[in-house]
């Protein structure tokens, strides 16, 4: 009897398509990569708001990611897991480099945005306003800065922050509580 | 009694409805506080991140892969046996080579003693291989740099080696019968009274 045909990888679920990457089957960790990228980068952009940094932490990510793969046991999600390791990461990385001129970058850097609803005078009076709180949420004590960008950003439930930063549901609703308000002060500092 | 941090995100959150904090209604503190929570939570949602160029995914996926090729490669170069074996192989020949130059010396050292046990008996009683000092292994400087290398190398120790594979020379030299072993050494008397030995 001829062997199965094995399925193409775009048809794998997400325990299946690990097993293929543990098996060193060639593309299946790209998929993994194309798969979550844009969340990865984007978790990283909330920790450390400029592109450059956000996509060195990403690679570091995925990395980590590639490494620990055998570790990944499949009790939640791969999204989830990730997110896990680039809080991790990215925690990491910014209590070592924690310098506010990186926090913001120059408007000429920033990064194609689709605009075309926008007028230009909207488009920078938002752009400054979210550099602003962008820049506000990164200088948040690490715990409450992960709670905030996992919550608003990733609609990710109190149960699952829990699960990413191993601490309880009750911690991580007063870390969102503080959070917000120390949001509040940094802005109001600002003005 | 006013509500904590973790009603209030609750009801911030919609996840708990108004009604279930009578409390609310006659305070104007935890209200105050409901509403600025929600703001801050608005102002928060509304810092969109800056999309990145459609070319930068791509980008990114390249750089990993090649991030996670630099990794693999050094974990497959040491664990990978075949790697292991090319690396040894030099080592392997070198050593085998003077273990069977040096039976071969052992053999030739046994011969002047007339009515001796033969050689592998020698061997196995625990004896120390003796390099034949002869002028022609002093002439020759591979075969002394061999036979240093071999000094201390006896047939116990080829034997536990595992280097002589049925089939090979060594093999052949150590598995000799005795009148094999008695031919071989009239060859060899013959040959070092031709040389002048």
């Amino acid at each position: 009897m001829a062997a199965a045909e094995p399925r193409p990888l775009a048809e794998l679920d997400e325990p299946a398509l690990v097993e293929a990457c543990l098996a060193q089957q060639a593309g299946a960790f790209d998929l993994i990569v194309e798969r979550h990228r844009r969340s990865v980068y984007m978790l990283c952009y909330r920790f450390v708001s400029n592109h450059e940094d956000a996509s060195d932490l990403s690679q570091d990510v995925f990395l980590r990611a590639y490494r620990g793969l055998r570790n990944f046991r499949g009790h939640s999600s791969l999204a989830t897991w990730l997110y896990r390791i680039g809080v991790n990461v990215c925690l990491n990385r910014v209590s070592a480099k924690t310098t506010l001129g990186k926090l913001t970058e120059p408007m000429e850097e920033r990064q194609f945005i689709d605009v075309r609803a926008e007028s230009p005078s909207e488009r920078m009076l938002k752009d400054e306003r979210g550099a602003r709180v962008r820049a506000a949420i990164a200088q948040l004590p690490r715990k409450q800065r992960a709670t905030l960008i996992l919550r608003t950003y990733h609609e990710m439930s109190h149960q699952e922050i829990a699960d990413v930063l191993g601490s309880s549901v009750g911690a991580v609703k007063a870390n969102f509580f503080h959070a917000l308000g120390n949001l509040k002060k940094l802005l109001a500092e600002e003005i | 009694m006013h509500l904590n941090a973790e009603q209030l995100v609750d009801l911030a959150d919609g996840a708990q409805p108004e009604s279930s904090a009578p409390h609310l209604a006659g305070c104007e503190s935890c209200r105050a506080q409901l509403r600025e929570l929600r703001a801050m939570m608005s102002v928060a949602n509304d810092a969109v991140v800056p999309e990145p160029s459609p070319l930068f995914w791509d980008h990114l996926s390249s750089r990993v892969r090649d991030a996670v090729a630099v990794e693999a490669a050094p974990r497959r170069a040491w664990f990978d046996v075949s790697a292991w074996r090319r690396l040894l192989m030099p080592v392997f020949v070198v050593a085998a080579a003077g273990l069977v130059l040096a039976l071969v010396v052992n053999s030739r050292s046994t011969i002047p003693a007339p009515g001796a046990a033969s050689a592998i008996a020698v061997a196995e009683a625990g004896a120390t291989v003796e390099l034949l000092n002869d002028v022609a292994a002093d002439d020759d400087a591979s075969l002394t740099l061999v036979a240093s290398l071999t000094d201390d190398a006896d047939l116990d120790m080829v034997r536990e080696a595992g280097l002589a594979p049925a089939g090979s020379a060594e093999h052949a030299v150590t598995h000799m019968s005795g009148a094999e072993l008695r031919e071989l050494r009239r060859m060899l008397k013959e040959e070092m009274t031709r040389s002048g030995g």
